[in-house]
């Protein structure tokens, strides 16, 4: 069993508000309704109510009060609705003891109604009351002159002191592992100081901070109280469970935190807690250590008030600390603002020279990671670590991230920590895997411990029989705190907020803008399109003018002509025949667009048969081998396409080829489950070298008595034809060694990244 | 008794296209008078002389080979303005076009055109196809007698 398991499994589960028992401070009626019929009291009661519990339990209010309290208790408790909250409810003697005021105060839980009486007057430690208003006026003038949350809350420990006579009072914040710090303390002279000092989350159990949560003020006058059980100890109307006294004011305490109390040398205690948007967020503590310390009624009204003012400042003050810096990030933000109309992509708008990621807020680094491209500014982790941070990043849920333990949260970051400690990232897109992320720097520090934090309790005994003791040294332990940076602020927080939705604004516009583009591309496209169609249509009428007149000239006036004559005719002749068939192919190529989108389930091989029967047919002094894969597979389509295709790679195999038997194989085979056709030959080949020019338009790697002389257009034909499939075509080939062209005629399938 | 030869109507616009066709014709042996028009508002006010005022001065031609790509009114347009006519010609009109456009081809059959002929871009062709296209009009056809116009 280590220590470390044992003080939480015991001291949460302690289950203290059920312990049946109160302080000797006041007495504790259990009551039915309607009848006000007391059905517990507790064994105090005879001091002060002047009846033993044994006489008052099955007696009604009446008895106790008499008519006229008793009726004056019931239009309270008709009125205001009582709930589990404690409420003052009246100040009135009772029949018995008419000469001590009691204040009695209620709730309800369970069906049952709980009264708690407490005297006004006696052993009490009164300050006059004109004397608490006036300090308790100054204090509220104080308070609002001080310029932020560390000054207003060592006015306010100071102010308590004075309005409560307690030695010691602190306040504490708890942090988010529920330890906590001690951030401002006044003190009587002579008691050491707890200012600075961390306690472990064991100090103040979750069952502890939940009911600190629950009621705005707990009071232990004396540690060293006997508790005073109630009479009979299990109501018969709760089924025997004991009565819930979460919000009873007089609620017994837990052993181990009068243990702990006196292992720290305090006598009495009075905490309230402190609150920030309904969460606990701190306490304010009081401590007497030379004796107990009992605080009447009527002062501790006013430091109620008290707690409950501080809480609705917190937020506020915590604001106005960083006044200014939320005055910079703001700034910031409007200059980046201002700088989105002018850059055109987020690498210029926050890694410009003078308008950055960094500019304002308090990081050492930042980064961009769009893509799994990171663009790294200031002192970053490097590029890969960054990259493993956007990948763990990419399995968390949020939209803003902010630590400053990311060594402690992400165990690779250790490799980095010096560097990034702090992580503030936010996600700007999803889909595209953008983040944007500033670095913090380790920050090495001294952790001020009460006591050593890891031994939080002491074990007495042995194994299964250990009994639990709360620690006894306080003496301070001082740690090197490793993995942690400066935390984050909320204005921080908000900054990078405001962030992401000014670039998740431009993403959007970027988009916008890109469609926009995109149909401005298409009909452009389709406009150059037109033109060269038209363009190439309208050439062709001159050319065969010139060319006709060029034949007519040869035809009727041959005689006339010298040789040279005769062979500058020719010329002209074939260079118009070779432009028209110039212009042929570039009408064939625009006209692709023309052709209409008709896409149907198609048989690959009856196809390739057809065209290579009438390829044989043109080409009958050639011998051809065509050797056709027999099953391949039936495809989603377009006809005319697929024809052009395999006609132009068929008929390119024929022709660059010196063999004297063209041997051509066509078949396909399957790569991830998308077929992949090829044409194979034993041609001439091309050298690798020219790959990637060879699908340009009117591109030729012959001259035109080469080879049959192309027109430099049936390879860019047979690769749009196969764009329109959303395929993509490939060629392995090098010189002399034939030449296999590859081809998809399905969109390859794309990764959904993110979602 | 010689028979009037009824001309042969050729709407064309380029001289040299009109030129290269006539030197076809002749290539041929084809012996009708041959009419030109350079535009096909021209070549319906010589069919349809009433509309504008005019004697007819020409005799009603026996075929007709009309360009598509003409200045103002295209070919197509006047094969459809013929077709919305209440008086209907009986003089075949045959296309003669440097387009192979399959669309172009289909709309000159739907508004009434007898045939199609894509002007090819060598000589000899040229011949060859005047050829093929007298001997079909003038030998194995037969085309209509002028007075049952009228």
């Amino acid at each position: 069993m280590t220590v470390t398991n044992v003080d939480l499994s015991s001291c949460d589960r302690e289950q203290v508000h059920l312990v049946g028992a109160i302080q000797p401070h006041g007495v504790l009626l259990v009551l039915e309704e309607p009848a006000l019929r007391i059905i517990q009291a507790s064994t105090n009661s005879a001091d002060f109510l002047g009846i033993p519990c044994e006489q008052l339990v099955g007696q009604c209010l009446e008895v106790l009060l008499g008519d006229e309290n008793t009726a004056a208790i019931r239009a309270k408790l008709v009125a205001k609705e009582l709930t589990k909250i404690f409420s003052h409810l009246i100040s009135v003697s009772c029949l018995l003891h008419q000469d001590s005021v009691l204040h009695i105060s209620g709730n309800r839980i369970d069906d049952l109604l709980l009264l708690e009486f407490e005297r006004t007057t006696g052993t009490v430690d009164v300050n006059p009351v004109y004397e608490c208003s006036s300090s308790f006026q100054d204090m509220i003038q104080q308070l609002y002159g001080s310029p932020g949350l560390l000054s207003f809350l060592s006015i306010v420990v100071e102010q308590v002191r004075i309005l409560t006579g307690f030695e010691r009072v602190m306040i504490y914040r708890f942090d988010r592992d529920g330890s906590g710090v001690v951030i401002a303390e006044a003190k009587d002279i002579g008691l050491e100081a707890y200012l600075g000092l961390h306690y472990p989350a064991s100090d103040v159990p979750e069952p502890a901070r939940r009911l600190f949560a629950l009621s705005p003020l707990r009071h232990l006058p004396n540690v060293d109280y006997v508790p005073v059980p109630l009479f009979p100890d299990r109501s018969p109307l709760t089924d025997g469970r004991p009565v819930d006294l979460s919000y009873s004011f007089l609620r017994s305490v837990s052993e181990m935190y009068t243990g702990y109390l006196r292992n720290m040398g305090v006598k009495a205690t009075l905490v309230m807690p402190l609150l920030k948007s309904d969460k606990l967020w701190g306490l304010i503590s009081c401590m007497h250590h030379s004796k107990p310390k009992y605080l009447a009624y009527e002062q501790r009204f006013q430091i109620e008030l008290l707690s409950w003012m501080l809480s609705l400042r917190i937020g506020d003050l915590e604001n106005l600390d960083h006044h200014a810096y939320r005055t910079q990030l703001i700034h910031a933000h409007c200059q980046l603002i201002g700088e989105m109309g002018r850059v055109k992509s987020y690498h210029h708008l926050l890694f410009g020279s003078k308008i950055n990621l960094l500019n304002g807020i308090n990081a050492s680094g930042a980064a961009l990671i769009e893509n799994k491209k990171v663009t790294l500014l200031g002192t970053t982790p490097s590029a890969h670590q960054v990259g493993l941070l956007a990948e763990w990043l990419g399995q968390q849920d949020f939209v803003v991230l902010a630590t400053h333990c990311l060594p402690h949260d992400f165990p690779a970051a250790r490799d980095f920590s010096s560097v990034a400690s702090g992580l503030l990232a936010i996600r700007i897109s999803r889909a595209s895997l953008t983040w944007v992320m500033w670095f913090r720097p380790e920050m090495l520090s001294e952790m001020h411990w009460a006591g050593d934090p890891n031994k939080p309790v002491i074990i007495d005994g042995e194994g299964q029989e250990s009994r639990l003791q709360p620690r006894i040294s306080f003496a301070l332990w001082k740690e090197t705190v490793r993995g942690y940076s400066e935390p984050w602020l909320d204005c921080e927080i908000e900054h990078v907020r405001k962030m992401r939705q000014s670039l998740h604004d431009i993403l959007i516009e970027q988009t916008c803008q890109l469609i926009r583009l995109n149909t401005e591309l298409e009909l452009s496209n389709q406009a150059l399109n037109n033109f060269v169609y038209a363009a190439s249509h309208d050439l062709k009428e001159p050319l065969r003018g010139i060319h006709n007149y060029a034949e007519l000239l040869r035809l009727e006036e041959g005689e006339h002509l010298s040789g040279q004559g005769h062979q500058r005719i020719e010329t002209i002749l074939c260079l118009t025949e070779r432009m028209h068939h110039f212009l042929e192919a570039l009408l064939e190529y625009s006209h692709l667009d023309y052709i209409e989108q008709d896409f149907q389930i198609y048989s690959i091989t009856l196809l390739v048969e057809e065209i290579v029967d009438m390829l044989k047919k043109t080409n009958p002094n050639e011998s051809i081998t065509v050797d056709i894969q027999p099953a391949m597979p039936d495809i989603l389509c377009n006809s005319t396409f697929v024809k052009v295709i395999f006609q132009n790679l068929i008929m390119n195999a024929i022709k660059y080829n010196a063999e004297a038997v063209k041997t051509i194989k066509i078949g396909c085979y399957t790569t991830n489950g998308m077929p992949v056709f090829f044409v194979q030959d034993n041609g001439i080949g091309i050298s690798s070298a020219f790959h990637e020019y060879i699908f340009q338009p009117f591109k030729r790697l012959h001259g035109h008595k080469e080879y049959g002389g192309g027109s430099g257009v049936g390879l860019a034909l047979t690769q749009k034809a196969i764009t329109q499939h959303g395929g993509r075509i490939w060629i392995e080939s090098g010189e002399g060694k034939g030449s296999t062209f590859c081809f998809t005629l399905t969109p390859e399938h794309v990764e959904e990244g993110g979602e | 008794m010689i028979k009037k030869m009824r001309p042969l109507m050729i709407v064309e616009d380029s001289d040299e296209d009109f030129e290269v066709i006539c030197w076809a014709l002749q290539k041929t042996g084809f012996a009708h008078p041959v009419i030109r028009s350079e535009r096909a508002e021209e070549a319906l006010s010589r069919l349809f002389p009433g509309m504008s005022q005019l004697d007819r001065i020409d005799p009603l031609p026996c075929l007709m080979l009309l360009d598509l790509n003409l200045p103002g009114m295209n070919g197509l347009q006047m094969l459809e303005e013929l077709q919305q006519m209440k008086q209907k010609l009986s003089t075949p009109i045959v296309i003669l076009s440097s387009s192979d456009n399959p669309l172009d081809i289909a709309a000159c059959y739907r508004f009434g055109a007898a045939g199609y002929i894509v002007k090819p871009f060598k000589l000899e062709q040229y011949i060859e196809k005047i050829r093929d296209l007298t001997r079909y009009w003038f030998n194995t056809i037969t085309l209509p007698e002028e007075k049952c116009d009228e």
